[in-house]
């Protein structure tokens, strides 16, 4: 390696480099006492830090200069000289990735991560004892890229820094603590980029002050730059019209403000606030290390207190122009909303419920939100399943102000209410629904409204009712919007929601931060940044949501089967390997392995076509768009209660809007290609299991591919975002007992001709997917969660022929037998009678009430 | 009846199935013995082989792509 490193271990330095050591192992035994790393060594290195600046390419040459620069070997351990050695044999093996030249830190094993000079990739030891608080360090200034089980990979960028700035962390924190974390000394270039980031990301904050726009920032001379620019300054309100220069003392000065004693209702503090009200939050823990001083609310205060806020006061017609020049001169501003002191809009005096109580890492998520009192606007992402819906609703609970909920469909609009309700102690007259069959407006002065996106943002012709209704939502203020599912929402839709309708903070909720289309850079500028995102297997291993076995299925294709996918160069390619036989066979086995062990099991097919095919072959129950409600609501039933029924077939339906704790293992044996967020949202299905916190519970999610198909690229695709949240697929090629099995399907070759032959018979529009669903009026493209989703409509194509009576009556014909009935025609039309105790008790319930009349 | 120099080639039925597709084209195989065995011209193996690694990469996911 480099001389750098033998001049740190030359002889005159061993005495202090071992007594660290001692140290540190020491320190390595109890890592939660105060201070768990030693600050990091002081710059030793020979040479010059200049030496190691920036750009990498300059770096890599000096290194290279150093190595071709070889001291006498002589002066060298046999130890060094073979190390030598080695380093240059195996560098070359890396080429532009070869780092060999960054000198580790004497106590570089203690310190768990790891930051790339070039991209700001961070890359982080799981194993090691300290990589928790090194973890809620990283999640708040970079974002995660993957995190499986032992290495995890994050990333520093623009928007990440901006986030950790919005949280009130500071430049030289950061860099300290990363520092502290690092094996190597920062990169002087990561250094320079997070200065560069962090002086102007943040600095601004957009303020909603008693209806008036404030411009505000701690630091002075940074609202003194934007003054200088033209736009700005022309949007600026004068109050005092005599001082004109722009200097400092024209500024409106205040104490910023403090978390003092917000408190997020339904957290453990509230509780201990009624113990003794007047002590501040900060009972900070006594092993408060420096990372969570840092990271957590409490750091918060002790940053922001005593410190000058300065502020300008700005037009409000002109604050697009102002955010738009800001974005321009790359200090985007903060919305921060001073909720507390909002005198102009009335409070919704709305609470949660005594008996509601959320869960640590929704707390963590809402006390970023809520950081300094205000109400920052961001996204927070959890994971399905995990209480999206009660973040949200608490932060409305927070703020007590009039709030507008935005959905992406009209069911999910119901659900949002109806969850309020349960949760949160508010009236049926202050919340009020806005879709395209229901338009309520709240009784009083403030109070919540729940729609759907292309409600709000549908600027074509309206009815008069929700024209009027539309004239409400823009006429008013609004303390808080809430967006669901963000990711889904195209940004020009979101952008006409956004400046259409007038609120002071805003929050988005979503499981899934991904898009095919890698849109989510847009989402940053146009809500804010990413607040918090939950670490998946974190939540699992706490038992929020289950924990989960994944494993990809590889069916080979038959023969047959395959010789026509060769063929076949259209979308019925699609049905060929939906259908394969060997998949239908791995489907049943499957399913009769889970079933015998007492699990529930639901069977994905986004293939209408392969649904109905394997739930009749099979002898299940199975949901498609075209089942009606009743049958609908006579299976779900029949899945949750009855022990006989352990199995259902759903086909895209059954992605979102249904929802089955019972469930614990989940076969797809079709699917939307390489959709990363279907996979996430199927997933999602399970997560929430009802047993999951039995000890040891498992659930199962099965994917069944084709192989030599294109399924498996898809399936791979689809598996990356599990994937980076620390889900590992397992891949089984062979089912151990699949042959033995009884009265398996399609076990002779005669039956997968057979089986072939009909699918090349079935018409390509089957391969369809998802063509059984249709979207409600207002529902957004993409997802699917309409409930009465009705029959797809066929018109049947008409006729005309000439016949016998006899004929044309059916006399002609030999009777049709249908072998394959479908399992759904042979449930009771009812459920099965109740026991006779409760049928009696109901009888005389009935009758007493008749009595009483 | 001339003799061919042949070889034979052991595969799964999947990547037979390929072949015979691939035999469509510019004619390889000499005889199909069974699901699993074929028996192909000695000069062509190669460029077949070649081939197939193509025809399987295509169903191959990488990060890259």
């Amino acid at each position: 390696m480099s001389e750098k490193r033998n001049a740190e271990a030359g002889p005159s330095e061993h005495p202090s480099k071992r007594a660290r050591i001692d140290e540190q192992e020491d320190i390595d035994i109890d890592y939660n006492e105060e201070d768990a790393i030693p600050p990091s060594p002081p710059e030793t290195s020979l040479v010059p830090r200049s030496a190691t600046i920036n750009f990498s390419a300059l770096t890599r040459k000096l290194a290279q200069e150093r190595r071709t620069k070889e001291i006498e070997p002589t002066s060298l351990s046999s130890l060094e000289q073979h190390r030598r050695l080695q380093d240059s044999l195996v560098s070359h093996i890396f080429m532009d990735q070869d780092f060999s030249w960054l000198h580790l830190k004497p106590d570089h094993a203690s310190r768990p991560l790891w930051i790339s000079p070039e991209d700001g990739h961070i890359i982080l030891e799981a194993f090691s004892p300290i990589a928790e608080q090194a973890q809620d360090f990283l999640t708040a200034i970079s974002e995660p890229v993957s995190r499986p089980a032992f290495i995890h990979e994050y990333k520093l960028t623009s928007y990440s820094l901006y986030a950790a700035v919005s949280v009130g962390l500071q430049t030289e924190d950061i860099i300290e603590v990363l520092n502290r974390l690092s094996k190597v000394p920062v990169p002087d270039s990561i250094i320079a980029f997070i200065r560069e980031r962090t002086l102007s990301y943040g600095k601004v904050k957009l303020v909603l002050k008693h209806n008036k726009y404030f411009v505000e920032s701690s630091h002075p001379e940074t609202l003194q730059l934007l003054l200088k620019d033209r736009v700005i300054r022309e949007a600026r309100l004068m109050t005092v019209q005599a001082d004109n220069s722009i200097k400092a003392a024209t500024f409106t000065t205040s104490k910023a403000p403090v978390k003092g004693n917000l408190v997020i209702p339904g957290t453990a503090k509230e509780a201990e606030k009624k113990k003794d009200d007047g002590k501040p939050a900060t009972t900070a823990n006594s092993d408060a290390d420096l990372f969570t001083s840092v990271v957590g609310v409490e750091g918060d205060e002790i940053d922001e207190d005593d410190e000058n806020v300065h502020a300008f006061e700005i037009n409000d017609a002109k604050i697009d122009d102002v955010k738009k020049r800001c974005n321009e001169l790359e200090y985007p501003m903060l919305e921060e909303y001073d909720f507390r002191n909002d005198t102009v809009n009335a409070n919704l005096e709305i609470d949660l419920k005594p008996a509601t109580v959320i869960r640590p890492y929704q707390e963590t998520s809402l006390s970023k939100m809520f950081g300094n009192g205000r109400a920052r606007s961001g996204i927070i992402v959890l994971p399905c399943g995990a209480g999206k819906t009660l973040v949200g609703i608490t932060a409305a609970c927070t703020i007590k102000k009039s709030c507008l909920v935005l959905c992406t469909s009209s069911v999910s609009v119901m659900q949002w209410k109806q969850q309020f309700m349960q949760w949160s102690n508010v009236t049926d007259k202050q919340i009020a629904v806005f879709t395209a069959d229901q338009k309520e407006r709240f009784a009083g002065d403030s109070g919540i409204v729940v729609s759907t996106y292309s409600m709000v943002a549908n600027t074509s012709n309206r009815s008069h009712e929700s024209k009027k209704m539309m004239e409400f939502l823009t006429s008013r203020e609004w303390g808080f919007i809430l967006l669901d599912e963000v990711h889904v929402v195209p940004a020009a839709m979101f952008r006409r929601v956004v400046t259409t309708i007038k609120a002071h903070s805003k929050l988005g909720l979503t499981a899934t931060l991904v898009r095919e289309d890698d849109k989510i850079a847009d989402l940053n500028y146009m809500i804010g940044p990413k607040l918090y995102e939950a670490n998946w297997m974190d939540l699992a291993a706490k038992g929020h949501i289950a924990n989960v076995q994944c494993a990809e299925v590889w069916c080979p294709m038959t023969p047959e089967f395959y010789r026509q996918y060769l063929r076949i160069q259209n979308r019925k390619r699609m049905l060929l390997y939906c259908m394969n036989p060997n998949k239908f066979q791995a489907c049943q086995f499957l399913i009769k392995y889970h079933e015998d062990r007492g699990d529930k099991v639901i069977v994905f097919s986004d293939n209408v076509y392969a649904l109905e095919a394997y739930a009749k072959r099979l002898g299940k129950l199975y949901i498609h768009g075209g089942t009606g409600q009743v049958e609908r609501m006579r299976i779900l039933s029949w899945f949750q209660h009855s022990p006989q029924v352990n199995t259902i077939f759903l086909s895209k339906v059954g992605d979102t809007s249904i929802d089955l704790p019972e469930a614990t293992c989940l076969i797809q044996i079709s699917s939307h290609f390489g959709s990363r967020r279907q996979e996430a949202q199927r997933l999602g299905r399970i997560l929430r299991a009802k047993r999951r916190n039995d000890e040891g519970f498992n659930a199962f999610f099965y994917s069944l591919v084709s192989k030599d198909t294109q399924e498996m690229f898809y399936s791979t695709k689809r598996q990356q975002f599990l994937i980076d949240q620390g889900y590992a697929f397992k891949v089984i090629t062979h089912l151990d007992g699949l042959d033995k099995m009884e009265d398996l399907v399609y076990r002779t070759r005669d039956e997968q001709i057979e089986l072939v032959q009909s699918v090349l018979l079935a018409s390509e529009s089957e391969a369809d997917l998802g063509s059984d669903v249709r979207a409600g009026e207002g529902d957004l493209a993409g997802t699917v969660t309409s409930k009465d989703f009705g029959r797809v409509p066929r018109m049947p194509g008409t006729q005309r022929t000439t016949g016998s009576l006899t004929a044309l009556s059916g006399g002609a014909h030999m009777s049709y037998v249908e072998q394959n009935k479908s399992a759904n025609k042979k449930l009771a039309q009812q459920l099965p009678p109740r026991h006779k105790l409760f049928t009696k008790r109901e009888k005389d319930k009935a009758a007493a009430k008749k009595a009483a009349r | 009846m001339r003799a061919i120099k042949s070889v034979l080639l052991t595969c799964d039925p999947a990547v037979k199935e390929i072949l015979i597709a691939m035999n469509e084209r510019d004619n390889f195989i000499i005889e199909d013995l069974d699901d699993w065995h074929l028996v192909i011209k000695a000069d062509e193996e190669f460029r077949v082989r070649r081939e197939l690694e193509v025809e399987l990469e295509k169903n191959t996911y990488s990060m890259e792509a």
